[in-house]
């Protein structure tokens, strides 16, 4: 018999125990492969706001125990001169802000899978910073009958310095719920 | 011993990682990320859609992804480098009980005179079959 691995048991910063995480709800409202197609970019109404927490707990959840992103002091005699962020710590900001329904909430469907990402990083991510989020719509494509779609998503922080972009693509499934790709 | 431009030549291999991949680690990866695709965190639903052939669920690429990024900032980023482009691609599945091995070589040097010059790593991950898992290509900025 497996053990079971519950998400419950793993929630320690405040933004984990504040997030939806059964994506099964709301799934209907995602955009969908479909619809996902405009011209022009949106503003993420969320912000994310860094704390050390959330730097520390995502480098231990990438197995990471490099002292620049998991010990704050040691850190502070590091080439960077404080703590910064795992490069992919992009990852969470960008769960937390993209909402579960319009643009971009194609990314927490049941059964997308990720078939590979480009990023460009232009600044580290340090505690206090407050990043924003600009997205665009930028391909959607089948490929040997999978449906890939790709958002462009520039990373801000609060001085308006643009931080990171990346090129999000995942394959969708034909639906939303629980049923599998239909290739 | 610092990692600098003039330091590394073509061919420098940066140290291999290595990292055992379970459902706790994929579990406890998707609490970090914030991502709950079941296919990740679910076992009874990756079991029913059965949607990469065993059944199973299957670490997030991001892991994958993230384990590539810190062979190559557990490389360089105590001497100050940085990493400005990461391009990866996901090329089989990596599901619990696996033991992934992450490798780089520089294949590219790009002088510059702005204090910008950059390495080209060219990464790959395996799995204990020796399957390719991922393969990435990483742009760093070095001292």
């Amino acid at each position: 018999m497996e053990e079971e691995v519950r998400i419950e048991d793993f929630l320690v910063t405040k933004k984990q125990k504040a997030f939806e995480y059964n994506f099964f709800n709301k799934a209907e409202d995602y955009q969908r492969w479909e619809d996902a197609d405009f011209v022009g970019e949106y503003e993420e109404e969320k912000t994310y706001t860094v704390e050390v927490e959330d730097i520390i707990n995502y480098s231990e959840g990438v197995l990471d125990d490099n002292p620049l992103f998991s010990d704050e002091s040691a850190a502070k005699d590091g080439p960077f001169g404080g703590l910064i962020a795992h490069p992919l710590f992009l990852t969470p900001i960008g769960f937390w802000i993209i909402g579960d329904s319009g643009p971009g909430s194609w990314v927490r469907t049941p059964g997308a899978i990720n078939p590979g990402q480009v990023i460009e990083f232009y600044e580290p991510i340090r505690p206090g910073d407050t990043i924003h989020v600009k997205s665009s719509f930028h391909d959607k494509w089948i490929k040997r009958g999978k449906r890939y779609l790709t958002f462009l998503s520039d990373y801000y922080n609060q001085d308006n310095t643009l931080v990171a972009k990346w090129w999000i693509t995942l394959i969708l499934p034909v639906s939303r719920g629980d049923e599998a790709h239909q290739f | 011993m610092k990692v600098t431009f003039e330091s590394v030549e073509l061919g420098t291999e940066i140290p291999d990682l290595v990292k055992q991949v379970d459902q706790r680690v994929i579990t406890q990866n998707a609490v970090a990320s914030l991502d709950y695709n079941p296919i990740h965190v679910n076992p009874a639903w990756a079991k029913k859609v059965n949607l990469l052939g065993r059944g199973t669920t299957i670490a997030h690429g991001m892991c994958t992804f993230a384990f590539i990024t810190s062979a190559v900032t557990d490389w360089c980023s105590s001497s100050g480098g940085f990493i400005s482009r990461m391009e990866s691609k996901f090329i089989h599945p990596v599901r619990p009980g696996d033991t992934i091995t992450c490798r780089g070589v520089v294949t590219e040097k790009h002088p510059r005179l702005t204090g910008k010059s950059f390495v080209v790593i060219e990464l790959s991950a395996v799995n204990q079959e020796s399957t390719e898992v991922a393969v990435c290509k990483a742009q760093v900025i070095l001292p």
